[in-house]
C-alpha cells in the first residue's frame, strides 16, 4: 500500500527536522524519513555545534545572527514541547574572533556593523586578560608539522581581535535535533527511521514521491533532500535534479579533536568560542575541561572526499566509531599547541572524524531543482548548524511560495528574518549560482 | 659479559657503589602497539593491517612519566628509552622523549619479536649502552598483551622485578615500590637497585608533552642499532603466532520489556534458569 | 604418563573454585595431573582435587613467611625440574601475573597468558590479542611449557582419583634483591573482577558516586563483582581497580550487567567475552544496546531498586527450599 502525504523530508537531522516541523505547522502532513535509528544520529553527531556569527559575506552574517536568536529563544521555538531526553542547551561563551591573514576579519567586521551585530574590538593585552594562556605569536601562514617550516620561531605578534559576547555553541547537537523532531511531531509530523531511500520516482517533470530499500512506496508532491553526506547521491537520484546544479556537494572527511585544557585552565567554565585563522583552528570548551579542536581547512590540508555508503559503513552507521589519523590529530594539537604553550597533547588521538556535505564554494544551496516538487537543504559544508532553525523556516516557505506558483528561478524568493527584520535574497543560496569567490572556501562558510 | 646457562644467554649487571653518573641511568622500555581505537584487519594470516595509527604503549607512558618525575631530583641521572621495532617506531621513541626522556635506542628489527626475544633484545642493548639503575617497562602491552617481557628482562639481567606498581620511592640504595596484585591488595616490596619495575596505571597521570617539550624532543638524539650488532644467539624457547582471525561478536539483543518490577523479575528469571548462575 | 602441573590457588583456605575448571582442561589420556601447592595447605585440598581427577599433590616448601611471588616462582620452578614436569597450568589470575611469568623466566619456557584454549599434546593454545579483537593461535617450542589459563573458560566436570601427596622443600633460593615487606589490604574483600561470575557494572547513568551503592545492593544478593566503565573513573565515582575495559581489567564472566553504560569499543575490549550481556539503558541507541543479549530500555534508578528486591526474594525462596 502507498502511503500518501503533503511532504516528504529525507533526512532527519538539524537541517531536515526543523523544515518537517515548519511546514507542518504551515499545515503540510510531512514525513521525514532517515536510513538512521534516531533524529540527529548522523553527521549532525558529530557537529561541534558553534553559533557565532562571524561569515564572510554580509548575508552569512545575518542568517548566522538570526540563528542565534532561535538558539536563545529554544524553549519559545520548540513552542515548549517535551522531549523525554530533555532539552539541548546553548552555551554563550562568547566568541573571539582572532585578527590574522587566515580571515578576512575586515569585512567581518563591516558585515558586522552592517547587520548590528553586537562586538568589540580587542587589543592583544585585551586578548590575554580574558584568555591568559594565548601566545600571540603570528604564525602564519598555517603549516603542517611535517614542514620543518612549522618549527620555525616567531616573530610577529598578532593585532587582536573581534569579540562578540553573542555566541557560543549547542551541548547536544544530537538532542537538538531530536528535541525539533519532538517540537514537529507535536505539530503532526512524521517519522520513520531506519528507512532508506533507493529511489526518487517521478513523471512528467514532477516529483511523485520515494521508494524505500524495503520497497515501501511513499507518495508526496514534494520531496526535500536534506541528506547530508549523503546529499548528492539523493539528488543523482532524482531525474535531472544533479545534472541541473551548477554548484554541486559532495562528502568531504573532517576531523575535530579533543585535548585536555592546561590544569590551572578553567576552560570548561570560563573559555570562550575562538577562531584563529592564523593557525586555522576553532575551538570551544568540551566536557571534561577539553579543547574542543576543529579545522578551518587550511589549503595544506589533505581532502578526502569518500563515499558517504562506505564512510559509514560497518561503523554502526555514523562517524563517531570513525578513525582519527595520528597526521591530523598532531596537525591540529601542535596548532594549537603553538598557540597555547601550556597544552599538553596526549599520545592517543580522541575526537570525531565525520562528514561534511561541502559544496563547491563551501555556501550552502537552499533551492528548488529542475525537477518539480523537488527541493534541496545541502551543501552545509560543516557551518550551517547554527542557522538551521532558520533554514527550516526560509526553506518552509520557499516551498509553500514555489507550490503556490513561484518561478523562484526568475524572481527569487524573498525571505524576511523574523528576529533581525532583514530581508534575504533567497537567490543567494540559488544551485544556478557561480562560484561565490567572496566565500573563505572553509568551514567558515 | 655474555655466558650461556640453561641453554639462555645471561647478562650480569653488578651495582657498583657511588653515585657516578654511568649507574645513574633509568631505562625506560617502551613498545610501539596499535591505537587501542584502531580497527585492526588481519592480514597474511598472522599479522594485521599496520596503516593504522601506532602509539606509545598507554602502560609505558607511565613508565616514562614515573622515570621522568625520578630523574628530577637527581641532577646526575639520565633517562634512556629503549625500543625493539621497526624503523616507524622512532615515533614512538620521540613521543617517549617528549615525555621526559633524554634519549633514546631503537633496535630495529623488520617482524613482531616474542617476549623471549624481546627480553633478549632489551637487555643487550641495555648491557652495551650504558648501567642501569632502574629499569621500567609497562606491566604490558595492549596488543599481544604477553604480560611477561619485564620478567623475563629481569632474569636475562639477574634483576629483582616488581610488576604492576602503582608507586616508586627511591630509598637508599634500593627502592621501595608499591605493587598492586589485586584490588584492594597492596604489596608493598623493597628491591636492591638495580631492578626492573612493570608500571601499572595507577602509579601516576601520564604527563603528556606540551609543544615546548615536542620541540625540544626533536632534538634528542636516537640510536638506531641493528639486532645483528647484538649478536643474541637464537633462543631454544619460543612462542609462534600460527593463526590471527578477527574475534567474532554475533549477539542477538533481546527486549526486556515492562514495568521496572517486571524487567527485574525477567532478569532474575534469566539469572536462574538460562544463565544459571543464581 | 605424561605429568601435568596444576598451579593451586586457595582463597580462605580453601582451593578456588577456578582451580577445578583448570584441572578439567588438563585431562585426558595418559595424563598425569599433579597438583603444585605452594606454601598452601596441601592436605586439607586433598579431597577436593581427588575429585577433579589429581593424581599427585605436591606439597611445595618454599621457606617463605608470608607472600613472596620470587621465592615462591623459584620453588615451584625447582619442583617442575626435580619431578620432570615439562607442563604447567595456572589460572591468569593477581597470583598468576605473578608466579607465572617468574616461573617461566627463570626455567626460559615460553609462556602464554588468558590462554581461552590449550592443547596440552600440540603445546598449542588460543589467545586473544588486540584487546579482544583478534583470536591469536600460537604455538610453544621449548623444553617446559607453561600456560595462565583464563578463568572459567573450561567448566567444571568431576572425574575422582586418588592422590599421593609429595612433599617438597625448596631451599636453594638465593636472596635476589626482592623482598615483600608488607601485604596491605584495604578490607573490602572485594571479588577480584576478572574472575567473577557475575559482574554489574556502572557507568555514566549512574550520575554519582553514591549511586554505585545500588549496584552493590543487587550484587550482594547474586555475588556478584561490581564494576565500572572508564566514565565513572574519570569522574571519580569509583576506584580504578573497578574500571572495566580496554585500559582497566578484562573479564569473562558468565553474566556481565552493564547498567548505565553506553559501550564505547574500550569497554567492549574488556567485558566482549562475557557469556551473557545484559544491558539496562535508558537510550535505546547506545551502542551496547546492539550488541548484547538482553536489554532493558528504562530508567536504572527504577529497575534497580526493583532487582534488589526479586534478588533478595530469589535468595530467600532458594534458603528455605
Amino acid at each position: 500500500m502507498t502511503k500518501k502525504y503533503d511532504a516528504i523530508i529525507i533526512g532527519a537531522g538539524v537541517i531536515g527536522a526543523p523544515i518537517a516541523y515548519e511546514l507542518s505547522k504551515m499545515g503540510y502532513k510531512t514525513m521525514s524519513v532517515d536510513k538512521l535509528p534516531d533524529a540527529g544520529e548522523g553527521s549532525t553527531a558529530g557537529s561541534c555545534a558553534i553559533v557565532r556569527a562571524h561569515y564572510s559575506t554580509e548575508d552569512g552574517v545575518a542568517f548566522a545572527y538570526e540563528g542565534f536568536k532561535y538558539w536563545l529563544d529554544w524553549e519559545n521555538y520548540l513552542d515548549h514541547v517535551k522531549d523525554e531526553k530533555g532539552l539541548a542547551k546553548f552555551m554563550n561563551t562568547g566568541s573571539l574572533l582572532i585578527k590574522s591573514q587566515g580571515h578576512k576579519w575586515q569585512n567581518v567586521k563591516k558585515h558586522y556593523d552592517a547587520v548590528g551585530v553586537k562586538y568589540k574590538e580587542l587589543t592583544n593585552e585585551e586578548i590575554l586578560e580574558m584568555v591568559p594562556v594565548l601566545d600571540l605569536h603570528e604564525f602564519w601562514p598555517v603549516k603542517r608539522p611535517e614542514d620543518p617550516a612549522f618549527w620555525e620561531e616567531p616573530t610577529k605578534m598578532l593585532e587582536g581581535g573581534l569579540f562578540c559576547p553573542e555566541g557560543g555553541y549547542v551541548n547536544d547537537p544530537t538532542l537538538s535535533a531530536h528535541n525539533i523532531m519532538r517540537a514537529a511531531e507535536a505539530k503532526g509530523a512524521t517519522f520513520m527511521f531506519n528507512a532508506e531511500v533507493v529511489k526518487i520516482r517521478a513523471a512528467e517533470g514532477k516529483v511523485q514521491g520515494i521508494t524505500l530499500a524495503d520497497g515501501t512506496e511513499i507518495d508526496a508532491p514534494v520531496v526535500v533532500n536534506c541528506a547530508g553526506p549523503h546529499s548528492f547521491k539523493i539528488n543523482q537520484m532524482a531525474p535531472g535534479v544533479w545534472e541541473g546544479c551548477n554548484i554541486k556537494t559532495k562528502a568531504l572527511r573532517h576531523e575535530v579533536m579533543y585535548c585536555p585544557a592546561p590544569e590551572d585552565y578553567d576552560y570548561i567554565n570560563k573559555g570562550y568560542h575562538q577562531s584563529d585563522g592564523d593557525i586555522g583552528c576553532y575551538v570551544r570548551p568540551e566536557v571534561g575541561n577539553l579543547f574542543l579542536i576543529g579545522s578551518e581547512d587550511p589549503e595544506c590540508d589533505p581532502k578526502e572526499y569518500p563515499d558517504p555508503d562506505e564512510f559509514y559503513a560497518g561503523r554502526g552507521g555514523h562517524g563517531r566509531d570513525n578513525q582519527l589519523t595520528e597526521e591530523q590529530w598532531k596537525a591540529q594539537c601542535y596548532r594549537l599547541g603553538r598557540r597555547i604553550p601550556t597544552l599538553k597533547v596526549p599520545n592517543q588521538p580522541k575526537g570525531v572524524c565525520d562528514l561534511y556535505d561541502c559544496s563547491d564554494d563551501w555556501i550552502p544551496v537552499y533551492d528548488k531543482s529542475d525537477l518539480g516538487g523537488f527541493y534541496m537543504a545541502v551543501g552545509t559544508s560543516g557551518n550551517q548548524y547554527k542557522n538551521a532553525p532558520v533554514v527550516g523556516r526560509m526553506m518552509a516557505e520557499l516551498i509553500d511560495a514555489c507550490e503556490k506558483g513561484l518561478d523562484h528561478d526568475k524572481k527569487p524568493f524573498q525571505y524576511k528574518m523574523k528576529y533581525i527584520g532583514r530581508t534575504l535574497n533567497v537567490g543567494f543560496f540559488s544551485r544556478k549560482r557561480e562560484i561565490n569567490y567572496n566565500s573563505s572556501f572553509s568551514v567558515n562558510g | 659479559m655474555k655466558r650461556v646457562c640453561c641453554g639462555r644467554p645471561v647478562f650480569f649487571v653488578k651495582p657498583e657503589s657511588g653515585m657516578n653518573r654511568k649507574i645513574m641511568n633509568i631505562y625506560v622500555c617502551v613498545k610501539h602497539v596499535p591505537d587501542s581505537a584502531a580497527t585492526i584487519t588481519v592480514e597474511g594470516g598472522t599479522g594485521i593491517n599496520e596503516k593504522i595509527t601506532f602509539l606509545l604503549n598507554p602502560y609505558d607512558e607511565h613508565a616514562v612519566t614515573e622515570a621522568a618525575r625520578i630523574k628530577t631530583g637527581l641532577p646526575d641521572a639520565e633517562v634512556v628509552a629503549v625500543c625493539l621495532g621497526k624503523p616507524t617506531a622512532e615515533t614512538t621513541l620521540r613521543a617517549a622523549m617528549a615525555m621526559g626522556a633524554d634519549r633514546g635506542i631503537l633496535i630495529e628489527t623488520d617482524r613482531p619479536q616474542d617476549s623471549i626475544f624481546t627480553a633478549l633484545a632489551l637487555a643487550a642493548a641495555i648491557q652495551s649502552d650504558g648501567r642501569p639503575w632502574i629499569i621500567f617497562t609497562g606491566k604490558e602491552s595492549i596488543d599481544s598483551e604477553g604480560m611477561q617481557t619485564q620478567f623475563r628482562l629481569a632474569e636475562n639481567l639477574s634483576l629483582p622485578v616488581a610488576t604492576n606498581v602503582i608507586k616508586v620511592d627511591i630509598d637508599g640504595d634500593g627502592v621501595r615500590v608499591e605493587s598492586e596484585r589485586e584490588a584492594g591488595t597492596i604489596d608493598v616490596i623493597r628491591m636492591t637497585a638495580p631492578c626492573v619495575i612493570g608500571a601499572g596505571k595507577g602509579l601516576n597521570t601520564p604527563n603528556y608533552p606540551t609543544f615546548p617539550d615536542i620541540v625540544k624532543s626533536r632534538k634528542k638524539p636516537v640510536r638506531r642499532i641493528g639486532l645483528a650488532d647484538l649478536a643474541i644467539e637464537s633462543p631454544a624457547a619460543g612462542m609462534q603466532i600460527q593463526e590471527l582471525v578477527p574475534a567474532v561478536e554475533q549477539r542477538t539483543p533481546r527486549a526486556l520489556t515492562g514495568s521496572a518490577a517486571d524487567i527485574a523479575a525477567q532478569i532474575v528469571d534469566i539469572l536462574k534458569n538460562e544463565a544459571k548462575v543464581i | 604418563m605424561n605429568s601435568i602441573g596444576l598451579l593451586i590457588e586457595f582463597n580462605d583456605g580453601r582451593v578456588k573454585e577456578a582451580n577445578f575448571g583448570m584441572a578439567t582442561a588438563a585431562r585426558g589420556e595418559n595424563r598425569n595431573l599433579v597438583a603444585l601447592v605452594a606454601d598452601g595447605p596441601a592436605e586439607d585440598a586433598q579431597a577436593v582435587l581427588e575429585a577433579y581427577g589429581v593424581a599427585r599433590i605436591v606439597n611445595i616448601r618454599s621457606g617463605n613467611r608470608s607472600w613472596d611471588p620470587a621465592r615462591q616462582a623459584a620453588a615451584v620452578a625447582a619442583a617442575m625440574q626435580k619431578l620432570e614436569i615439562d607442563s604447567l597450568i595456572g589460572l591468569t589470575s593477581p597470583s598468576g601475573r605473578e608466579l607465572l611469568p617468574r616461573i617461566a623466566a627463570r626455567l626460559g619456557a615460553p609462556l602464554i597468558m588468558d590462554c581461552i584454549d590449550i592443547d596440552l599434546e600440540a603445546h598449542r593454545v588460543r589467545t586473544s590479542q588486540y584487546s579482544g579483537k583478534t583470536i591469536a593461535t600460537i604455538a610453544l617450542t621449548g623444553s617446559h611449557f607453561i600456560y595462565g589459563m583464563r578463568a572459567n573458560v573450561v567448566p567444571a566436570l568431576k572425574e575422582p582419583a586418588e592422590a599421593e601427596i609429595i612433599d617438597f622443600s625448596f631451599d636453594g633460593y638465593q636472596d635476589t634483591g626482592y623482598e615483600v615487606i608488607e601485604t596491605r589490604t584495604d578490607g573490602s574483600g572485594a571479588h577480584y573482577l576478572a574472575e567473577a561470575d557475575i559482574i554489574i557494572s556502572g557507568g555514566r547513568g549512574l550520575k554519582r558516586a553514591e549511586n554505585f551503592k545500588l549496584l552493590f545492593d543487587c550484587a550482594r544478593h547474586m555475588n556478584a563483582s561490581v564494576g565500572a566503565s572508564r566514565v565513572a573513573v574519570d569522574n571519580g565515582w569509583v576506584p580504578y581497580a573497578m574500571q572495566v575495559g580496554q585500559t582497566g581489567v578484562k573479564v569473562n564472566p558468565k553474566v556481565y550487567m552493564a547498567v548505565g553504560i553506553s559501550g564505547s569499543v574500550q569497554h567492549f575490549a574488556g567485558m566482549k567475552t562475557a557469556r551473557m550481556i545484559i544491558a539496562i539503558n535508558t537510550d535505546e541507541n547506545a551502542a551496547i544496546m546492539a550488541n548484547c543479549d538482553y536489554f532493558a530500555v528504562g530508567d536504572l534508578f527504577e529497575i534497580l531498586p526493583e532487582l534488589e528486591k526479586a534478588l533478595a526474594a530469589a535468595k530467600r525462596s532458594k534458603e528455605v527450599a
